[in-house]
């Protein structure tokens, strides 16, 4: 314990955007041609040959980690943050731009459960292709063999082919075979956004128990924090190709939602002229007002919301007026639709209110749309997507980490009671 | 910096991956490790190509009796090239299981990097593994072929007796390994492209199938004229073809000049590619 199984030093990793084809055989040679002359030179920066900058993207800069034995490694960012190139990179499919990579001991990368897969041929014989193909030999997966079938629970489907499996048979067996592997660093990709809970669970269990139990390295990304918080030793946060935090996963996963939220919880316009609405109504702010569990202040499921708006009214008649408050999925769902009595006001600035309670609404995207109504039919005003939050995960006592599936999350009672005990 | 670097050498660990690839590090050790995997693919390739056919694996036999037998309809007899004595079907049969073991090769091997970019992008493994495993599961299907081409020359010896059969039969399994490190060599010099340019996919089949008529498949060398006769001899698919049927036919003295130019031009087809692939194997994945 205590080694450093694995060091990287400056990796950087560069990519050529655009089409290619037009033109390219033409700039390959230009570049070969000065490469040659640079290396002459010798020129020791390995850095690619000024092309055409807007074509140029770091997927990776700079980047320094090093990694203990027995570290459970969770690489957490958003999309094309770099989290899978530094996957790449150490699973040996690419090569670094610049930097290296130096570690100890076998490794063996899961960037996909079932590689190489042969749709034609039978599960026993994918189990040997594929066990080949991550890098065990015939013998390991002869001796684990019975274990394999067993982990998978495809025992009578053995000798038929695979392109008869369902897809839940198919990831059973791969997953399987994945699980048998035995190096000393595994390198796993988003294995937890497939499969059924059920396979999930024995996906995440599998992991930790390969930490835990047998000292191995684990290397991982995933989007589902929960899990990362409750697996990992260690995280790191990636943005656009750098790290910005390397350390404890709750500090680092906290900091990275409170950072990476896409949030936009309040706005104010302080001119009548350029606030948005009409002649009726101009609202000058909106605001959500999170009230924070913990010091971490990222909104979880149980953290209350308090919406505060304020507008400028001005009558044409005498109407009812209500203001409705919609909340909406990332994915346009309608939540909930509420409102507030409708009355008769005078013109002049309005306040409301609105509460959403903490450990209601599950967690995800939302975003909150305004609409003024007169009369309790007509819309006076609309103001869609006037606000967006994200809602992060929170779980305790279980050690269930897949979907929690619903549109809400309220914590409702539920009660277990002993009736009577059986007779013997 | 620098200082740092020489600090933690190498010796202290186990593997390292950085940027540079050298242009003579073939890895042979690498492959020999993963030897387990190319007969996997090898197995895996002979099983999986007959799933779900009625007559299975003996389509390994029908498909050079087929081929032969529309070259004895086509070129034997409606266009009547001759076969410099040798029985027509025993011509034909042996020009088409070579070709077909040296075009299938090579289409094993020049798509390499397309068609498994998936297992590619996903996991390692010494990329070598690939084409070497193809030229291989082709040799097993040749090996197979070679009994029909066997049943069918002890058939023609019997009945009319005609082949001496002499010591120099012996250069056959010579020639077959010719043969695939030819189409090794240019499966790998050729795989670098297509993964680059696509055109050369279209053209490197257009190609391959003139090659054909550049070679002595379906007439013999002597019909070409004296001109191109050097030329045509480049080809290293022309002395091998020619010393198989000199052999086994007993025509002519086995060409030794030639067969020696044809080693030459292998010999460093093959160094060039398994450079080229080995420099060229992971950068192409940023690419396909």
């Amino acid at each position: 314990m205590g080694n450093i199984v694995l060091k990287a030093e400056n990796i950087s990793k560069h990519y050529r955007l655009g089409v290619i084809g037009s033109g390219s055989l033409k700039e390959d040679l230009q570049s070969l041609w000065k490469k040659a002359f640079t290396t002459i030179q010798n020129n020791p920066s390995n850095e690619p040959l000024n092309r055409d900058k807007k074509n140029d993207l770091w997927a990776l800069k700079d980047v320094n980690f090093e990694i203990m034995q027995g570290d459970v490694v969770g690489f957490v960012g958003k999309n094309g943050a770099g989290k899978s190139t530094i996957l790449k990179l150490l699973s040996r499919i690419t090569l670094p731009t610049t930097g290296s990579i130096r570690g100890r001991g076998r490794i063996a990368s899961l960037l996909e459960v079932g590689t190489g897969f042969h749709g034609e041929l039978t599960g026993r014989e994918n189990i040997f292709l594929n066990g080949q193909i991550l890098g065990m030999n015939k013998w390991e997966i002869k001796s684990q063999f019975d274990e394999i079938v067993d982990f998978s629970g495809i025992e009578k489907f053995l000798d038929t082919p695979v392109k008869r499996y369902s897809s839940g048979m198919y990831v059973r067996l791969a997953f399987a075979i994945a699980a048998h592997l035995d190096p000393d660093i595994l390198i796993v990709d988003e294995v937890l956004a497939v499969g059924d809970a059920e396979f999930q669970k024995k996906c995440l269990g599998k992991m930790k128990q390969v930490s835990t139990e047998n000292g191995k390295t684990v290397l991982f990304v995933s989007h589902n924090s929960q899990a990362l918080k409750n697996l990992c030793t260690k995280a790191i946060y990636l943005k656009n190709g750098r790290v910005v935090e390397i350390g404890h996963p709750n500090n680092v996963i906290a900091n990275y939602s409170r950072r990476e939220q896409t949030v936009s919880l309040s706005r104010t316009y302080n001119e009548v002229e350029s606030a948005p609405g009409n002649d009726h109504i101009r609202v000058r702010s909106v605001s959500i007002t999170p009230g924070f569990i913990d010091d971490e202040s990222v909104i979880d499921i149980r953290t209350p919301l308090v919406i505060d708006f304020e507008f400028w009214y001005k009558p044409s008649q005498e109407i009812d007026l209500a203001a409705h408050i919609l909340l909406y999925t990332s994915m346009d769902e309608c939540i909930f639709e509420v409102n507030s009595l409708a009355n008769v006001f005078d013109g002049g600035a309005i306040k409301g209110k609105c509460t959403i309670p903490g450990d209601f609404l599950n967690y995800g995207s939302y975003y909150i749309t305004l609409i003024f109504v007169k009369n309790t039919t007509d819309t006076l005003f609309e103001l869609e997507e006037c606000l967006s939050f994200d809602v992060e995960d929170y779980r305790e006592n279980t050690a269930w980490y897949g979907d929690w599936p619903g549109a809400v999350r309220p914590k409702l009672k539920v009660d277990l009671q002993q009736e009577n005990t059986p007779k013997r | 910096m620098d200082y740092k670097v020489k600090e933690d050498t190498i010796s202290n660990w186990d593997w390292e991956i950085t940027s540079r690839r050298s242009w003579f590090k073939l890895g042979l050790k690498d492959l020999y490790d993963y030897r387990g995997l190319i007969f996997r693919f090898v197995r895996r390739d002979l099983m999986a190509s007959y799933q779900q056919t009625i007559i299975g694996p003996l389509w390994i036999f029908l498909q050079p009796l087929l081929t032969t037998l529309i070259y004895l309809v086509v070129f034997g007899n409606i266009a009547k090239i001759p076969t410099d004595g040798i029985p027509k079907i025993l011509f034909y049969l042996s020009g088409s299981i070579i070709w077909s073991f040296f075009f299938d090769s090579l289409s094993g091997t020049m798509y390499t990097f397309i068609s498994n970019s998936h297992i590619f992008s996903k996991v390692y493994f010494p990329r070598l593994v690939m084409p070497i495993s193809s030229i291989l599961t082709q040799a097993s299907r040749l090996l197979i072929q070679s009994l029909l081409f066997i049943v069918i020359f002890l058939y023609y010896q019997f009945e009319y007796d005609i082949f001496v059969p002499s010591l120099s039969i012996f250069i056959v399994p010579f020639l077959i390994i010719l043969t695939a490190a030819f189409a090794l060599g240019s499966g790998l010099l050729i795989s670098v492209f297509t993964a680059k340019y696509r055109d050369v996919d279209t053209l490197s089949q257009y190609l391959l199938r003139l090659f054909m008529f550049a070679t002595p498949i379906v007439f013999p060398s002597s019909i070409v004229p004296a001109q191109y006769k050097f030329l045509f001899w480049l080809n290293p698919l022309t002395p091998i073809i020619e010393t198989f049927r000199s052999v086994l036919f007993n025509q002519q003295q086995i060409p030794f000049d030639y067969l020696l130019l044809a080693v030459i031009e292998v010999s460093i087809i093959l160094i060039l590619g398994l450079i080229l692939f080995k420099k060229y194997e992971v950068k192409v994945m940023d690419i396909i």
